[in-house]
């Protein structure tokens, strides 16, 4: 079994971790996933160790993935890891490219050998090595970005709820605005529309990283999403809970008029 | 490959009798970390994961809030959390952009697991810097 494959051909959790393994089967079913390469735990330890041979391994799988680029880890550890390290392991949006990122991946693999992160381990009872691997994906520059419940998590009531900012999720993710508030029944049909306080955008740089731009006065607002837009989510909404189940917590982007999936995975509160 | 350079592991009390060989595939361990300047590397009270060695830029020390002293190339800090990955006792932050070459308990402990002797020596050291705490 290779150490580095294609996302799409990411299967096997115990080399890649749960996000990793989730895309691709998204990639597999279809559904419009950015491009990328899945790289098992053993790669990334092998190169935040400076492994000249795997280094020169993964840039040859990650250069024709289009620049810049989005790292993200990808918990390869007991089941349901992925969910309870969120928070724990790293993200990096914007790596320039390939030669970026042997630095990109030392930074995660020691996000998930942090003291941090061992505190937490301890805390929760696993005593084991911690193991990350990673997925690298072409970085979507979104106009709108943001979460969506296929299952309202607050009431459990069948029901979407999608929160939604200009810009990168992480604005949302981080909850660093008020975002934008919709909810949809499982028709589509849109039961509340509240704008949010979005004084904020995460923005890409062009020589990597992120920064925060703030937003233009007349948007702070304004709904970022069309009733099309919130369409289009509610059809994929449908597609993640026809192929992975009900009551899912789904990151997603809208770039140059396109909707992508960024992450799928199961709610780990669902109402009462 | 990572790695730092033995005669800096030389200096760290707890390898203070480990010969060169052993140092060596210690130094092996090592994985390098960066720090921008102002970030805290470790936090007094956390668990720790993993024992550094400053390899350029400088960190400050605090203990309870107070600055104690500031830490060098060449110097290292953290030891004990490979034996124990207990709490950590200071606080450190990078006082300039920080470049550190670390290893965790988790890939020092099955050295030590495989390797007797080192983990005879090291016991041998730790009773030294225990005796001379209680100023034996």
């Amino acid at each position: 079994m290779s150490e580095v494959v294609q996302l799409v051909d990411a299967s096997d959790t115990s080399l890649f971790g749960s996000k990793a393994v989730g895309l691709g089967q998204a990639l597999r079913d279809g559904l419009p996933v950015p491009p990328g390469v899945a790289l098992s735990g053993a790669v990334v330890d092998a190169v935040a160790g400076r492994d000249e041979q795997a280094i020169e391994q993964v840039a040859l799988w990650v250069r024709p993935l289009k620049g810049p680029l989005a790292v993200r880890s990808s918990a390869v550890d007991e089941d349901g890891a992925e969910a309870s390290f969120a928070g724990q392991h790293l993200t990096l949006l914007n790596v320039p490219g390939a030669d970026e990122l042997t630095s990109a991946l030392s930074e995660i693999w020691w996000s998930a050998n942090s003291d941090s992160a061992i505190t937490y381990r301890q805390r929760v009872g696993l005593f084991s090595r911690p193991s990350v691997g990673v997925v690298v994906q072409t970085l979507v520059n979104p106009e709108t970005a943001g979460v969506m419940f296929t299952r309202n998590p607050i009431t459990g009531a069948d029901e979407r709820v999608i929160e939604a900012s200009w810009g990168l999720g992480e604005a949302v993710v981080a909850g660093r605005v008020i975002p934008d508030h919709f909810r949809l029944a499982r028709d589509g049909e849109v039961l509340e529309r509240v704008a949010g306080h979005k004084k904020i955008a995460f923005r890409s740089l062009p020589d990597g990283g992120t920064v925060e731009q703030d937003v233009a006065p007349e948007l702070i607002e304004r709904l970022c999403l069309a009733d099309g837009q919130l369409a289009e989510l509610n059809l994929l909404a449908d597609r993640c809970e026809s192929i992975y189940g009900a009551a899912r917590d789904i990151e997603w982007a809208i770039a140059e008029k396109t909707l992508y999936l960024l992450q799928c995975r199961a709610v780990t509160r669902a109402g009462p | 490959m990572s790695g730092v350079p033995v005669e800096v592991l030389k200096r760290v009390p707890l390898f203070a009798d480990l010969n060169a060989q052993e140092l060596e595939r210690i130094a092996r361990l090592f994985k390098e970390r960066r720090f921008s300047a102002g970030e805290t590397v470790i936090q007094q009270g956390s668990g720790a994961a993993a024992f550094f060695v400053i390899d350029s830029g400088e960190a400050t020390v605090f203990v309870d809030g107070k600055e104690r002293r500031v830490l060098k190339t060449g110097d290292s800090f953290g030891e004990l959390a490979l034996i124990d990955a207990g709490t950590r006792t200071a606080t450190i932050t990078a006082a300039s952009e920080l470049v550190c070459s670390g290893v965790t308990f988790w890939d020092f402990r099955p050295l030590v697991e495989e390797n007797g002797v080192i983990g005879w020596k090291m016991m041998q050291a730790l009773v030294t810097i225990f005796r001379a705490e209680r100023g034996e």
